[in-house]
């Protein structure tokens, strides 16, 4: 077995021209005519990007902009002037004065040829393949092919392989490769996972494991959308829907901080799939695999009318309007300090600034976050404290890495692929605090403790010693690290860390890897961080919006509480819920989402609630008006001006907000003493990445991944992965 | 023709010889009201019911074989509370009564019930055997997938 993809050709990240540009004087550019058309670019360009430059667009089929140059589909011919034969655009670096066309006879006819080969072996099953529509070879064969072939499958047969069985979320029709490898070198590069390769020669190439496995990895899902036939396709979506049927609305994902750029495909008021939509500052163009498969989650055990716990104790559907007058009515007589409401990690900011206003009209400041944070020591006052500063794509700068506390593979998958490319195409050195865990790339294991930190502030160790020669250091820090006085103390330390490093450079060095979509926002308009306070003072009135990680139980409350939950699923909030109020998942409504750089990003509602549910800030503001006091906003509109005289960011969609105040921040820590905390992180292996959220517990198809992963631990043929820079 | 007939007076003598065998005016009323005819025959037979089967060939095919129902109906009487086997004579099916020539039984044939459709509670009502696009949660329900 022999890895595909070996002639990398470097330079073709952008990174890398950035960092070329910044570091020595611009090279000099080089000249090319492109069907006549002159053209000044970057030496070590291939012909194929100096085309894109002007426009032209090169058909092709293993070349991908992500990945490593392989060359091997040929459909990228162009002719080259003083070249007998015909050229692989995609793999030949320009040179000067080189003249290409792209569309003589010559090119036509070569491109021609290429597609009747690649058609030969190509099953005619579009009718029953789920790319149809959607296939590069079935475009590509309409503009570029010949209107018939010359095989004789009467005599010469057709190529047929066997299908390959490498999991539960993607379904191989190995008959329809044409063995472009994009999939084999996503696997390599991208994903880490070496098992991916190819067998046999010629007519026999085969692309698969060589042994059956299961693709463990949390990328799994982009070799569905890298493939450009139907040989790798969704399990989840097969023979669902077309994409002419479909209707597409963009959005933004909520399994992880990051908020990964989405869209969701739907018909006739279904949910079908989601895909990721390319944003270079945050995803690029993957996403994980909960963000991908984890939608069919949010089709079963779904709340959908409001409910009422009877006297015998049991919940019974009941009307909205018994259900808002018993919230209003119970909402009003409890006394101020009595009332608590606790928001899980998965809200819009729209509801959350709606919640936050109902308790301020009932003075209650008494709001607060299911996920943890510092209280104390500046804690989450100072919003530098809390966001990812140096932002998603500043990870591509970075020299050196201190990962605290955190498994960035299992809690933004796509942030984890970029310290790969990083570490793959640059030197960066990168040191881990927390669990010794599989990461995709290599690093120092500093320890368990957070005690290492004084031993990096100290210049003791090699990794040490890289992270202050650093030109770009970074710091990132789990969130699930950073609670009570323990996590104080470990911010205040990494703060004293971050300035010590970041002395005269353009890098801020701190970054705060949240856990929940919801939760920088959270911070942003005003919640307490973690629920510590609720057990100090006995709450008669608690609301819970979309809190599922059972952090509050009934025990915590006052025996008489009332409990009220919205939210989408019937879970742990749920359960111990007087009155229930269904609310839309994210999918179904109008949401700002504000990711772990503090990066605000609207959501559009791709079908509406089901059932009675309605839309959660609706239901808030419904509560408020028959508790007798209305908030003043009607509509969305409304509700975004409410929003911008909180904090104006929140509507300045998809630019980075920078947070100023660090020194100050450091000023208000607590750096004193040493931290002795075990900060191993709770995902520590790919079973563990799967359902770690309300929607992707109820998903059938992240269950078994999961089942799948635990079995693959027991694969006495997985493989180690091997982390070689390239 | 006789003077009678060209008088019109047999009409009137057999109209009086129907009152009489329907047993009065009362009774004829009661079955214009009821029937909208007044008609007499012999009776060939009767149902479990309560229905009552008359012929009377004097009047042509099909009007010769009717069903008088009983009084506890009234008015809400219709075609389906009339069982099959008489069903089949009434409407010239066969040329035997059942109550002649009763027709085979067959143990897997169901007692004759009348349509009810037109009563809420007793009408039939289809339900969806697809599943729903959305599941909702019941109370006490955990993740179904584990």
């Amino acid at each position: 077995m022999h890895r595909v993809g070996g002639q990398l050709v470097r330079g073709v990240t952008k990174t890398q021209q950035k960092r070329a540009l910044s570091a020595a004087a611009p090279p000099k550019k080089v000249e090319v005519f492109i069907d006549d058309k002159k053209v000044l670019v970057d030496p070590g360009m291939t012909i194929l990007q100096a085309c894109a430059l002007v426009g032209v667009d090169i058909p092709r089929f293993c070349y991908h902009d992500r990945l490593s140059i392989a060359g091997n589909c040929r459909m990228c011919l162009v002719e080259v002037e003083k070249s007998v034969k015909p050229v692989a655009s995609c793999a030949m670096p320009v040179m000067n004065g080189m003249k290409v066309k792209t569309n003589s006879d010559f090119v036509r006819k070569a491109r021609e040829g290429v597609m009747e080969f690649m058609l030969n072996n190509h099953p005619l099953d579009c009718p029953i393949c789920d790319q149809g529509g959607e296939c590069d070879l079935q475009d590509q064969s309409v503009a570029f092919g010949s209107d018939r072939g010359r095989l004789q499958s009467r005599y010469d047969g057709k190529r047929a392989m066997e299908d390959k069985n490498i999991g539960p979320l993607v379904k191989t029709v190995m008959t329809r490769c044409i063995q472009c490898t994009r999939c084999v070198r996503f696997a390599n590069e991208v994903a880490a996972f070496p098992d991916f390769g190819t067998t046999g020669r010629g007519q026999d190439l085969q692309i698969g494991t060589y042994v059956e496995k299961f693709f463990a990895s949390e990328l799994s899902g982009n070799i569905i959308d890298i493939c450009p036939v139907g040989a790798l396709t969704s399990k989840q979506y097969a023979f669902t829907a077309r994409p002419w049927e479909t209707r597409k609305t963009e959005s933004v994902d909520v399994m992880d901080a990051t908020g990964s750029n989405i869209v969701l495909s739907h018909r006739t008021g279904e949910l079908l799939r989601v895909i990721p939509k390319i944003n270079d500052d945050i995803n690029e163009e993957w996403i994980g695999d909960q963000s991908r498969f984890a939608v069919d989650g949010l089709k079963v055990q779904r709340l959908l009318t409001p409910m009422i716990r009877g006297s015998d104790g049991q919940l019974k559907s009941a009307s909205w309007e018994e259900a808002l007058f018993t919230v209003a009515a119970k909402l009003r007589e409890t006394a101020a300090e009595q009332k608590a409401a606790v928001v899980g990690g998965l809200n819009d900011v729209e509801s959350l600034v709606a919640l936050k206003d109902l308790f301020n009209r009932f003075n209650s400041e008494n709001v607060m976050t299911e996920e943890e944070f510092p209280e104390t020591s500046g804690g989450s006052d100072l919003r530098s404290n809390y966001v990812f500063n140096d932002g998603i794509a500043g990870v591509e700068q970075a020299d050196a890495i201190l990962l605290v506390g955190t498994n960035p593979r299992f809690e933004a998958p796509t942030l984890n692929a970029r310290i790969r490319k990083s570490f793959l195409y640059t030197d960066v050195q990168i040191g881990v605090i927390g669990a010794e865990t599989e990461l995709t790339y290599e690093y120092d294991y500093l320890g368990a403790s957070a005690k290492a930190i004084d031993d990096v502030l100290a210049g003791k160790g090699d990794f040490a010693k890289s992270l202050a020669s650093a030109n770009t250091p970074l710091i990132i820090v789990g969130a699930q690290a950073l609670k009570g006085e323990a996590g104080a103390a470990l911010l205040g330390k990494l703060q004293q860390l971050a300035d010590k490093l970041s002395a005269g450079k353009q890098v801020k060095v701190l970054n705060v890897l949240q856990r929940w979509a919801g939760q920088t926002g959270a911070l942003d308009v005003g919640y307490k961080a973690g629920t510590s306070s609720l057990r100090k003072t006995p709450i008669k009135f608690l609301y819970l919006l979309g809190a599922d990680e059972g952090k509050v139980t009934k025990a915590n409350l006052d025996p008489s509480a009332f409990v009220v939950y919205q939210g989408h699923h019937g879970d742990a909030g749920a359960e111990i819920a007087d009155v229930i109020l269904p609310g839309a998942a994210y999918t179904e409504k109008d949401g700002t989402y504000v990711n772990t750089e503090g990066r605000s990003q609207r959501a559009y509602p791709a079908i509406s609630p089901p059932g009675e549910a309605r839309v959660d800030w609706k239901i808030i503001r419904a509560v408020s008006e028959v508790a007798g006091k209305s908030l003043p906003y009607n509509d969305l509109k409304e509700i975004r001006q409410r929003l911008n005289e909180i904090a104006p960011h929140l509507l300045r969609f998809r630019d980075l907000e920078p947070s100023p105040f660090v020194k100050q921040a450091l000023q208000l820590a607590q750096t004193s003493g040493s931290v002795d905390i075990d900060v191993s992180p709770a995902l520590r292996e790919l079973a563990d990445y799967y359902q770690t959220n309300v929607i992707s517990r109820n998903s059938r198809s992240m269950a078994q991944a999961k089942k799948a992963a635990i079995e693959n631990k027991s694969n006495p043929y997985a493989e180690e992965p091997i982390h070689a820079r390239l | 023709m006789s003077l009678k007939a060209w008088l019109g007076i047999d009409k009137i003598q057999k109209l009086g010889q129907i009152v009489k065998e329907i047993g009065g005016v009362k009774a004829v009323l009661k079955k214009r009201y009821l029937m909208d005819v007044t008609r007499v025959g012999t009776l060939v037979g009767s149902d479990k019911f309560g229905n009552r089967y008359y012929e009377n060939n004097e009047y042509f095919v099909p009007r010769n074989r009717w069903v008088e129902f009983p009084d506890k109906v009234w008015l809400d009487y219709d075609a389906s509370q009339v069982p099959p086997e008489w069903h089949s004579w009434l409407h010239h099916i066969t040329d035997d009564a059942p109550s002649v020539k009763p027709p085979p039984t067959q143990k897997f044939v169901l007692d004759h019930k009348e349509n009810t459709s037109i009563f809420a509670d007793q009408k039939y009502i289809p339900y969806s055997t697809t599943r729903t696009k959305v599941q909702g949660w019941q109370p006490g329900q955990k993740p179904q997938f584990d």
